[in-house]
């Protein structure tokens, strides 16, 4: 039943202008973190790091977590058109799994988005010619968890744009969240907040390093989160006058 | 026009679109003046030159939040008459161009109330700050002219998204993507001419104040600020593509099918 689900959700965003986004975002800080690196090479001696640095430098803190809170906002959106709550929640489907579905569903643009950010890295870096060979290991590790923490800080949106039904408040919350991220991170705390353990999980602010707490807590923490946003938005779902 | 005025006050009333402006306002003030660099050298460096620090980092600032917020307002404001079919209706009762120039108008009010707020607090921030330079009145009324004429054309841009596309997605993807770009120009100044094309790098193309002498051994010992001259060219230019961008947008939104 749940990926019947997972596939109605897509089906419903086919040739919206979603895809476009997700497209074309990444592009434009591969390209001008590129170019930002190729100016001040001098100082950035890490090659690889520092150039993952530099695409993600914005990224993580502003972009992702607004197009993360766009995507969650468009999900909810379109059920919020024509009334199609009504239609949807009449159905003979548990709410648990209409929340699980369109989870998945952003999960799922997420996880793309990673790859591609990733893709675009690598292109990047054979393009301006790096010769220290590629950390393979540790890209697929960054967009892996960064794509774990993105669906901590997708479940919240959800959560949120269930409650407030408009679709620039939340986004205005995911960028708050974002900020907030940053803030966590800088005293440390980046792997307890659900806004910024997607940057933790990208180690965007020290790619050298593992994290010091390890992987498996944060595996942990993001699943826990995971668990309760979701518990929370389906007894949103049972309970409110949709 | 009085009227149409009045008809976006009541229908925005209780919506806390101007509520969600103060929001974006707040955090961008928290966001600004939280201290994080608490080291000895860079205290003494801001209390030196405190007003013309601010000159020089606030740009940034600006270009993060004030075209989200053009966004966020712009959205909301057009939201209403798509999600509510309402179009049809009003553009029956008044002109369509009217009622593009009076949204306009009343996002714009709000967007630039924003910034003056955001202007005033920067100097209510600091005066408490207690900065040993004199209070530079023309560099800061400059800077001011400077955040309000960028932030309007963003906010013309994205009114005109939000008129012409029912979806919102379409306006805030073009707005982050727009952002992003200003955002990093800001970072490329060796490409000018994305500075001068992009609407959203203008908050960094129009920046005055500059910082020299700063390297990780020496820190401030040598550091200085200084004036970099106006930029009244680029000024010209993106009063020019403000202009270019409302005629463009009203004239698609009064020939498009509602």
């Amino acid at each position: 039943m749940i990926l019947k689900l997972i596939k109605t959700e897509t089906k419903k965003l086919k040739r919206t202008p979603i895809w476009l986004a997700f497209g074309f975002m990444p592009i434009i800080p591969a390209l001008l973190g590129t170019l930002n690196y190729l100016g001040n090479i001098e100082i950035l001696e890490s090659e690889w790091y520092s150039l993952w640095t530099q695409h993600t430098l914005f990224t993580d803190y502003f972009f992702l977590p607004i197009m993360v809170g766009i995507y969650c906002s468009y999900i909810m959106r379109l059920e919020e058109n024509c009334h199609n709550w009504n239609k949807l929640l009449s159905m003979p489907i548990s709410k648990h799994k209409i929340f699980i579905a369109k989870l998945a569903c952003v999960g799922l643009m997420i996880l793309l988005s990673e790859i591609w950010i990733g893709l675009l890295f690598i292109l990047s870096g054979k393009l301006i010619g790096m010769n220290a060979p590629l950390p393979l290991r540790e890209l697929i590790i960054w967009c892996l968890f960064g794509t774990l923490g993105g669906i901590v800080m997708a479940s919240l949106q959800l959560t949120i744009s269930l409650f407030i039904r408009s679709f620039a408040l939340p986004v205005a919350i995911a960028l708050c969240g974002g900020l907030s991220g940053l803030v966590f991170l800088a005293k440390d705390m980046g792997h307890i907040w659900p806004y910024s353990l997607m940057a933790y999980g990208m180690n965007s602010n020290s790619p050298q390093e593992l994290n010091e707490t390890g992987y498996v807590p944060f595996v942990i923490t993001c699943i826990l989160y995971i668990a309760v946003f979701t518990l929370l938005g389906s007894n949103i779902l049972n309970r409110k006058d949709m | 026009m009085r009227k149409l005025l009045k008809c976006e006050y009541l229908k925005t009333n209780r919506r806390h679109i101007i509520l969600t402006a103060l929001f974006v306002t707040l955090i961008a003030c928290v966001w600004a003046f939280y201290d994080s660099n608490k080291a000895e050298d860079a205290a003494e460096f801001m209390l030196q030159n405190g007003w013309h620090v601010i000159l020089y980092q606030f740009p940034l600032i600006n270009s993060i939040f004030f075209p989200l917020l053009s966004v966020i307002i712009a959205s909301r404001l057009c939201d209403l008459e798509h999600k509510g079919s309402c179009l049809k209706l009003i553009c029956t009762l008044t002109p369509r161009g009217r009622l593009y120039d009076a949204k306009l108008l009343y996002g714009m009010f709000i967007t630039q109330s924003c910034v003056i707020l955001f202007w005033a607090a920067t100097i209510v921030y600091g005066m408490l700050c207690g900065f040993r330079e004199s209070f530079p009145i023309t560099l800061y009324l400059l800077y001011l002219l400077f955040t309000l004429v960028p932030t309007a054309a963003v906010y013309c841009f994205q009114h005109a998204l939000s008129m012409n596309f029912k979806n919102p997605a379409v306006p805030f993807f073009t707005g982050i993507l727009g952002e992003f770009v200003g955002l990093f120009a800001m970072f490329l100044p060796q490409y000018p001419l994305l500075r001068r094309v992009v609407i959203w790098a203008y908050y960094g193309t129009l920046q005055f104040m500059g910082l020299y002498g700063y390297t990780k051994e020496t820190r401030y010992t040598y550091t200085y600020l200084e004036h970099m001259g106006y930029d009244w060219a680029a000024f010209g230019i993106l009063i020019a593509l403000t202009i270019g961008i409302y005629l463009i947008g009203k004239t698609i939104f009064c020939r498009k099918e509602l």
